[in-house]
């Protein structure tokens, strides 16, 4: 909870900075293919497709490991993207993503298959030279709940334009709850994009692999 | 003799340039989720070709000879990428003039 205060806090601060972040709907008829590797404490993949610019629909799988007692989830789920609210200014873009879903979870406790639904939302500010976004992702069962709270600053070293290369130093503040992770993870990342194909990797506080890969197509 | 053939050329020239539509539009400033302004517009039959240009908040679209893109539909197919577009001017200037005033090579 601290984490998400801080991270509101630092939203309202860099409010006159800016944000470049991976966001759930890329636009009309377009879809996104996503994976994501979490320090070993997640991994992620997703899919989803645009039938609309506000909207996407798809699918994911999202595995769970605490670094404290091992527990595991596995968590395979269907889910919209939503689009609540979008600012198009003239050298900055912010918006305000929700989105939910249900499925299917494996718990390692009981070794069994349990009913999951997820809910979230992001709100991202972005201009050609800094970013901010704050996105939090709760899963939830009748055995387990676990909210996962990323705060994601980045700067870019020069402004890219449509057909270069862009790249962005970004820090990265996680908070995972439900037993997954103890305290705060801070990680270092180089984000680089051009075009459709993205991908970033850095490293946490932990020493650990922190890696993302995205395309949109 | 020679001469004529150069005017007529010329004047044929002219005849056939394409129109160039550009667009002012807000919100452009990511290269990559700008991607679907340009995988959008290339699907209109219209279009000859597409430049997007985030330094000068610039789409301008070349049509293919004789055609013509209705603001409407050039509105919405912004609209459906996610942007905002603030204004719509045509022009006789070639897509690669505009290119080459604001330095950005061919695709």
């Amino acid at each position: 909870m601290n984490l998400v205060k801080s991270a509101l806090a630092c939203l309202v601060l860099v409010g006159a900075t800016s944000l470049a972040q991976a966001k759930p709907i890329a636009f009309s008829h377009g879809t996104t293919v996503m994976a994501e590797y979490g320090a070993g404490t997640m991994v992620e993949a997703q899919v989803f497709y645009a039938p609309k610019y506000f909207y996407s629909l798809g699918g994911g799988y999202l595995a769970l490991e605490s670094d404290i007692d091992h527990r595991r989830r596995e968590i395979t789920y269907a889910r919209v993207n939503y689009l609540a609210k979008r600012w198009n200014m003239e050298a900055a873009q912010a918006n305000v993503f929700v989105w939910g879903g249900a499925g299917q979870a494996y718990v390692s406790e009981s070794n069994d298959h349990t009913f999951a639904w997820n809910a979230g939302a992001q709100v991202d500010y972005e201009t050609r030279r800094v970013y901010a976004s704050l996105k939090t992702d709760l899963h939830r069962s009748e055995a387990f709940s676990h909210r996962i709270d990323t705060l994601q600053l980045g700067v870019a070293p020069y402004e890219h334009d449509f057909d270069t290369l862009a790249t962005w130093f970004v820090v990265q503040a996680r908070n995972y709850t439900g037993g997954l992770h103890d305290g705060t993870e801070w990680a270092l990342l180089l984000r680089l994009f051009k075009r459709g194909a993205w991908v970033e990797a850095g490293v946490t506080d932990d020493g650990k692999l922190q890696a993302m890969a995205m395309v949109n197509f | 003799m020679k001469k004529l053939t150069i005017l007529v050329f010329a004047l044929l020239g002219v005849g056939i340039q394409a129109d160039t539509i550009e667009m002012k539009v807000y919100g452009l400033v990511c290269g990559f989720c700008a991607q679907g302004i340009d995988k959008t517009l290339r699907r209109n039959p219209a279009t000859a070709d597409v430049l997007v240009s985030l330094e000068h908040k610039l789409v301008a679209v070349s049509t293919r000879e004789g055609q013509d893109i209705p603001d409407a539909e050039l509105t919405k197919a912004l609209t459906d990428s996610g942007y905002d577009v603030k204004g719509i001017t045509r022009t006789k200037r070639s897509l690669e003039a505009i290119r080459a005033e604001i330095g950005k090579a061919p695709k």
